[in-house]
């Protein structure tokens, strides 16, 4: 019973800050002198987003569709790559491993300035498909470390069966492997989606105004206008969260197969 | 199944591309450059030793941010792992709906670190803040936003940050600590354990791998803190939330002074891979016991 009460005090502490800026985007604002809501319930705000950025909707529909591609694009590199390094004989493949993941922690600033200049060079500054791969280089080592843990769990003997059956290596992949992972996939995939929406330098490095993601916009607005009415800034920040907060809740089940490399502990100890 | 040489091919060819093309050869050609006066925006390039980074380590501002990003890591790392860790531990046994209490948690993490900005400078400041609400309910008067304060700035980041990374941990260290078989538990439980002796006799030794694993990215994120700071504070006032990716940025693409600016880079990824070299090395100690 106890553990009840903390986990929702917990909840509570957690999600308050967004329920205040929830109900600020409704046009409800609390009042200090004495302690008190004012203002009345309106969508009215949500359509002021479209005035204050007039690119607003347009920032949302390529946040989405970047971060699709560029999930969609690292999950199946990264797939392909921790299949081929779960089932090598090589004794360091499990180094490698950790390897994607030391990469995976690298911060995006430590070789954004660098990329800027060959993505400049090679005519990808401001193209849809530059912030698409640059996004999924930048999170396909965590996709491998995660895949690689999932794979690793199967047993062989399932593909060993289909090879008797004369399946080749997509054979294999297609009718054996992927029908087994294919939850962890979608776990991860909706992990990467989430890094690749809320991502803010590759974009910000990448695009000189064609191409403009929501964490762009809203950077560039709040560097130029900090006057920004609160209720319009709290619809925005709601309308770019819900797509998410909605991915997450539906898929909850599938990112139960989200886990970092359980495998690892578990065989060896 | 037996991989050929040609199956390995195809499976690791994309990969190969994708982080040679995106990560690898402009982060090697960036290090090169930093050795030179290379930038995009001059023609004439020389070779110039380590001028740059000599620049980088002389300048106050990025002293400042070292100092900065050192505490910022020591504090809220620990942080993080504590309080997601302690949630976690309270979610460990069966409960009603437990992989919805999981994401339902996850909610901090979902707000991007500059929608996150946005939202926490509103919240600490002016009278539609939560901190005034606070305030008025204890009847104590209106206060400045501590984010604009000298002494308060930094540690208002780290806690913004705990409150987004937190519930990210708990996400992390649910399934391991579900996967801790129940006899474990129950051993602990019968030779007389506290709650606390169980933390450290039994999850921490089973999870200590994972636990590793999830150190390593808090750091490596810690290290690189850019969007979080650069909406809420913007690195002030004057360097008190000045990090290194905010000084690197700023030099690169905004005082044009490319080669500091990739120089300072680098010094990050270096930091990273150190601690990357020390997790690989306590990661197969592991394998070795």
């Amino acid at each position: 019973m106890t553990r009840v009460i903390v986990l929702i005090a917990a909840l509570v502490a957690f999600l308050l800050p967004l329920v205040w800026t929830v109900l600020a985007a409704f046009g409800l604002l609390p009042d200090t002198t004495p302690p008190s809501w004012k203002g009345s319930l309106t969508f009215g705000h949500f359509a002021e987003i479209g005035v204050a950025e007039p690119t607003f909707w347009q920032e949302l529909a390529t946040s989405t569709a970047s971060a699709f591609f560029a999930a969609a694009l690292a999950v199946g590199v990264a797939f392909l790559a921790a299949y081929g390094l779960a089932r090598s004989r090589v004794r360091a493949g499990r180094t490698l491993t950790q390897g994607f993941l030391v990469l995976a922690s690298l911060p995006v600033m430590a070789y954004v300035i660098p990329l800027s200049d060959v993505m400049r060079r090679v005519h990808l500054v401001d193209t849809f498909a530059g912030v698409v791969l640059a996004e999924a280089a930048v999170t396909a080592p965590l996709a491998v470390f995660v895949l690689h843990g999932a794979l690793a769990q199967l047993s062989p003997e399932w593909e060993e069966a289909a090879v008797l059956d004369g399946a080749g290596l997509f054979g294999v992949l297609g009718r054996v492997v992927l029908p087994l992972v294919a939850p962890s996939l979608a776990g991860t995939a909706i992990v990467l989606f989430v890094l690749d929406w809320n991502m803010l330098l590759v974009p910000l490095v990448l695009t000189s105004g064609g191409i403009k993601t929501i964490p762009v916009g809203m950077s560039d607005f709040f560097t130029f206008e900090r006057e920004l009415d609160w209720r319009t800034a709290a619809a925005a920040l709601i309308v770019s969260l819900a797509p998410l907060a909605l991915l997450v809740t539906v898929f909850h089940r599938l990112l139960e197969r989200f886990s970092l490399g359980l495998e690892i502990g578990r065989d060896i100890g | 199944m037996r991989l050929t040489r040609r199956d390995r091919t195809v499976l690791f060819a994309p990969l190969a591309v994708l982080l040679g093309g995106w990560l690898v050869v402009p982060a090697v050609l960036g290090l090169v450059a930093t050795f030179t006066t290379y930038s995009p925006f001059t023609t004439t390039v020389r070779f110039s030793g380590f001028a740059n980074y000599a620049a980088v380590v002389q300048d106050p501002q990025f002293g400042a941010a070292i100092r900065n990003i050192a505490v910022f890591t020591l504090v809220a790392v620990p942080l993080e792992l504590a309080i997601g860790f302690g949630i976690a531990y309270l979610l460990r046994r069966p409960m009603k709906g437990r992989a919805l209490w999981r994401v339902l948690l996850l909610a901090p993490w979902l707000v991007s670190p500059i929608a996150g900005g946005v939202m926490w400078h509103f919240l600490f400041s002016g009278s539609t803040g939560m901190l005034d609400f606070a305030l008025g309910w204890l009847r104590l008067p209106e206060v400045a936003s501590p984010i604009g304060d000298l002494r308060l700035a930094l540690p208002t980041a780290i806690a913004v940050e705990v409150w987004r990374v937190a519930p990210f941990v708990t996400f992390l260290l649910l399934p391991g600590l579900v996967s801790i078989p129940n006899a474990r538990w129950e051993e602990a439980t019968l030779a007389g354990a506290s709650w606390f002796q169980q933390i450290v006799h039994v999850a921490v030794p089973e999870l200590r791998t994972l636990l590793l694993t999830v150190a390593m990215l808090l750091v490596g994120l810690s290290l690189g803190t850019f969007d979080g700071i650069l909406i809420l504070t913007g690195g002030g006032p004057g360097t008190a939330t000045l990090t290194p990716a905010l000084y690197s940025y700023g030099r690169a693409f905004q005082t044009n002074d490319w080669p500091v600016g990739a120089a300072s880079g680098w010094l990050i990824a270096a930091g990273v891979i150190a601690v990357g070299l020390i997790y690989v090395r306590l990661a197969r100690e592991r394998v070795a016991a």
